[in-house]
């Protein structure tokens, strides 16, 4: 890990940016304890600036906050928490509310626990989540606020629902995708004979964590995200996991990613066979309908280079080398990934059909790739997957590029995303066009 | 009050101004208590988030050519810093030399255990670590809430800073605790400015200063300008340390507004002699005539402006007249910062329309003008003798919802902080208001009402979202009064 004095290019929030992971669930209202700006500074890299996102229908800027002040800092700020909890109480149609609170209640000794405490006997649950921004990045804020909200879940009956698993390791808004994404792995656990409870997004949200418990077993697509919270959840309800390392993206790891499911659920695998074969015959025929284009005088890219989170590199690497064939110049992780996972994501990364070396570093100073490339001796023409840091630092060199990771860019995505085969094939078309571009 | 200049920090808008956030009542009630000094604040029992003033010191710092920011703050308080990057580089194409631009805005990273042993350690490496990769013509420190509350003796560390590396190396106090007003982050910007980059005059030069967010469609002010004979130096985004430095030698200043620059305009006026012009703001056809004069009279040119006014007067009679057909009893429902808010309202007036209500972010009942002109809104209030209902909110969304229920409108007129959002939510069109020089003269004001026209010609946007809006608030809420002022409550 590279600590740097030189920490820039935000790519990331601060803790308390694990509100948009409650906002993404419906009918779970965060209530800030923090400045009145605290909220716009998450605001801008994850949701605005990161594929002109909002939250919907409690939009960030309605959300109910304290807006801590200096005479807070002299009184503390408990009295006017409790009371700004009461009026929205009266006010949001809200089926639990969670307190999120900052640095400033944080260096102050705010008792918040104790003012969500306060409120056990209101008509909805209010718990709360420390998120400091000094404590860390909004990846651990994403970990607290689930873990805060799947808190208030608890397993009414012994009974499992068969077939029924709880889809974890996106993290809603960061991950500018989430969306359309949960709505594909959905769509594709139905495929294969699953019925997935997603916690997030349209007709998802609170009404789902009360199911999480009865799940035949939990399903983690990522790194490292959410494992600690389907820990929790096995030995609270015995759910056991199964754990992929990534969102599936391109046809190998799609194929991949179903069989091992296959397996580890026992379905019916001739089945499964029969989706992956239709499913990748399809995505090769749209690949042979592109190839006049491809050999019509055009110099793909053959070198990429990512700067993004884990989750997304290793989903973006994978596709990049085993589908499309390119060769990884340098993946830069620019979220503070625990140390204790820095030597399994390299490993992730190795598991490729790619002999040479992939080099991977872990970073907090998302100025780092731009530094670095500076002075870099590039071969040929690397195509860059990053964010909308990337878009300029790109531009000014004239190499092609592709917004995958937060701040996404300056315009709304509606839906998109590039998940399993489907998305293999935009984000191959993409790539062309990127590469014919640049 | 007078600035001052010798303190390191900068005072905010509250005790130097005595601007408020907290208001519900009218126009002409407003700006008579503002003058009067007997304006108080309400403070509100329930809010919703709106901004800070950390950000705008940051993002007006960042702007400034060969300028590296530093933020001595956990990484998450910069974040916003994107947002103005990308809005920056869409802004500056036509005057740059087509290369994207990069704010330079490095967070000290503050850590669990720097809140209990101090970061002042930590903000000299990065100070250092900067100036190694960015080779900054000047470094700004800027503090924090955590830096500030824990006490880190940020100033000190930058004088050293400053002597190590022989480039200016200047601290603004933008911390968000400091102030319930996000512009004292204007402030804490022009302050900083003021203390680094101004230098005592040689000479006079035929300049005046423009100090604003942006010089994007300048065409629109500088042949005014070079009637008077005059050059325009642009103390905005993109501007060069240059430019700071040559501002002493203008002869007269004036702003977008006098959130944003009203403390540099003051302190030029105050160290230099600058005269600072902000009673009359040059937007629309009024207040551009009203503008011009003003100028034009301290320069003995009035003859001039005259001409000009007629020329002006005469060209957009037509259209002007077009659009006040069609536009003749429509309203408007305006939620704007603390000068356009009232600028938007005579401009709408000139139009025939009619604001049904008018949220200001605040509300500034002085300017930091050594004159004691008062100032726009309340010169205005004087002079149009027009009245409306005004209430002052920092962008408190919750509040502006239950206000534009109240007063129906043919059209929200807003700009950024999500107003127009529940607007367009619940069926009413929205338009996001231009500001500075976009809507300067009779040019900003008929294509603000062509605006205005086009967007009421076809509403099927705003009416589909209406008609499908589910209130995610209780009835309670929907019925209750729209003020959640704490003595209301």
């Amino acid at each position: 890990m590279m600590n740097s004095v030189c920490a820039e290019q935000h790519r990331i929030g601060c803790a308390l940016g694990g509100f948009y992971t409650a906002l993404a669930m419906n009918g779970v209202l965060p209530i800030l304890h923090c400045g009145p700006g605290c909220q716009e500074q998450v605001q801008n890299v994850l949701a605005l600036i990161n594929g002109g996102q909002n939250a919907h229908p409690f939009q960030e800027m309605f959300l109910p906050c304290t807006s801590f002040s200096e005479s807070d800092v002299v009184f503390g700020g408990t009295d006017r928490l409790r009371k700004t909890v009461s009026i929205a109480l009266e006010s949001y149609k809200a089926e639990m509310m969670l307190i999120v609170s900052g640095c400033t209640p944080a260096i102050v000794g705010d008792d918040v626990a104790e003012v969500a405490e306060s409120f056990c006997d209101a008509k909805i649950p209010v718990r709360c989540a420390e998120l400091p921004g000094f404590a860390g990045n909004n990846l651990l804020g994403h970990s607290r606020v689930l873990r805060a909200i799947l808190g208030t879940c608890e397993r009414e009956t012994s009974e499992v629902t068969p077939r029924m698993v709880n889809v974890f390791g996106i993290v809603p808004f960061y991950d500018p995708f989430w969306d359309g994404t949960l709505e594909n792995f959905g769509s594709l656990l139905r495929a294969i004979g699953l019925e997935p409870n997603i916690l997030y997004g349209r007709g998802n949200g609170y009404r789902n964590v009360k199911k999480v418990p009865r799940a035949e077993f939990n399903i983690v697509a990522s790194p490292w995200i959410d494992l600690d919270v389907t820990v929790e959840l096995q030995e609270r309800f015995g759910t056991p996991v199964f754990h992929y390392p990534m969102i599936p993206v391109g046809p190998t790891e799609s194929s991949r990613f179903l069989r091992e499911l296959t397996a580890f659920s026992n379905l019916d695998s001739n089945h499964v066979e029969q989706y992956i074969s239709d499913m990748e015959d399809r995505y090769y025929y749209y690949v042979n309908r592109s190839l006049s284009w491809i050999h019509e005088c055009r110099n793909m890219s053959k070198e990429f280079i990512v700067i993004s989170g884990a989750s997304s590199a290793l989903s973006f690497t994978r596709f990049l080398i085993n589908d499309l064939g390119l060769i990884p110049e340098k993946i830069y992780i620019a979220e503070n990934v625990p140390s204790n996972y820095h030597e399994i994501i390299r490993g992730y990364f190795e598991d490729v059909a790619y002999d040479g070396p992939v080099e991977v570093v872990f970073t907090d100073d998302g100025g780092l790739a731009a530094a670095e490339m500076r002075d870099m001796n590039l071969s040929g023409k690397p195509i860059i997957l990053g964010s909308s840091w990337d878009d300029a630092l790109a531009q000014n060199l004239g190499l092609p590029y592709i917004p995958i990771s937060a701040p996404l860019g300056d315009y709304p995505i509606g839906s998109k995303n590039y998940f399993g085969y489907e998305g293999g094939l935009s984000l191959f078309c993409e790539y062309c066009a990127a590469c014919d571009k640049a | 009050m007078a600035l001052n200049l010798d303190s390191p920090q900068s005072l905010n808008r509250e005790t130097r101004l005595g601007s408020i956030t907290g208001y519900a009542g009218t126009f002409q009630d407003l700006t008579k208590k503002g003058c009067a000094g007997c304006l108080s604040n309400k403070k509100r029992c329930f809010a919703t988030p709106s901004t800070c003033s950390h950000v705008h010191s940051i993002n007006q710092l960042a702007a400034i050519d060969d300028v590296a920011v530093i933020d001595h703050a956990p990484l998450g308080c910069s974040g916003s810093i994107i947002y103005y990057t990308v809005g920056h580089n869409k802004r500056r194409s036509d005057h740059f030399d087509g290369k994207k631009r990069l704010a330079v805005v490095v967070s000290s990273n503050m850590k669990e255990s720097d809140t209990i042993f101090g970061g002042t350690e930590k903000l000299r490496e990065t100070i250092l670590a900067v100036h190694k990769r960015h080779k900054p013509k000047a470094i700004y420190v800027v503090s924090s809430c955590v830096s500030s509350i824990i006490g880190d003796d940020i100033y000190s560390v930058t004088q050293d800073a400053s002597l190590e590396l022989g480039i200016p190396v200047g601290f603004a106090s933008g911390e968000g605790i400091r102030s319930k007003i996000w512009s004292s982050g204007f402030d804490a910007y022009c302050h900083a400015v003021s203390r680094t980059l101004l230098d005592a005059p040689l000479e006079k030069n035929n300049t005046v200063n423009y100090i604003a967010f942006t010089k994007i469609n300048r065409e629109n002010l500088d042949p005014f300008m070079h009637r008077l004979g005059l050059d325009v130096i642009y103390l905005t985004g993109g501007a060069t340390i240059e430019d700071y430095k040559s501002a002493s030698r203008s002869l007269a200043s004036f702003g977008q507004c006098g959130s944003q620059s009203s403390y540099l305009a003051g302190a030029l006026e105050q160290m230099f002699g600058v005269k600072y012009f902000q009673s009359h703001l040059p937007f629309g056809g009024v207040g551009f005539e009203r503008f011009y004069r003003d100028l034009a009279r301290y320069l003995g040119k009035l003859d001039i402006a005259e001409t000009v006014i007629l020329e002006e007067r005469e060209f957009y009679a037509d259209e002007l007249a077009i659009l006040r057909e069609k536009l003749k009893g429509k309203k408007a429902f305006v939620a704007l910062g603390a000068s356009y808010a009232f600028e938007y309202v005579r401009m709408l007036h000139e139009l025939g329309m009619e604001a049904s209500h008018v949220v200001a972010y605040h509300y500034d009942p002085h300017l930091d003008n050594v004159s004691d002109e008062p100032v726009a809104a309340a010169a205005d209030a004087i002079e149009i003798g027009y009245d409306f209902s005004v209430s002052v909110n920092d962008a408190q969304e919750s509040e502006t919802y239950l206000l534009m229920k109240r007063h129906p409108a043919d059209i929200f007129i807003s700009r950024s902080h999500a107003g127009g959002l529940w607007a367009a939510k619940t069926g009413i069109p929205t338009m996001e208001a231009d500001i500075g020089l976009d809507i300067i003269g009779y040019r900003g004001l008929v294509s603000f009402g062509k605006g205005i026209v086009s967007k009421l010609s076809n509403t099927n946007f705003t009416l589909n979202l209406g008609k499908r809006y589910k209130s995610p608030f209780t009835e309670e809420f929907e019925s209750r009064n729209p003020y959640f002022f704490e003595d209301d409550a």
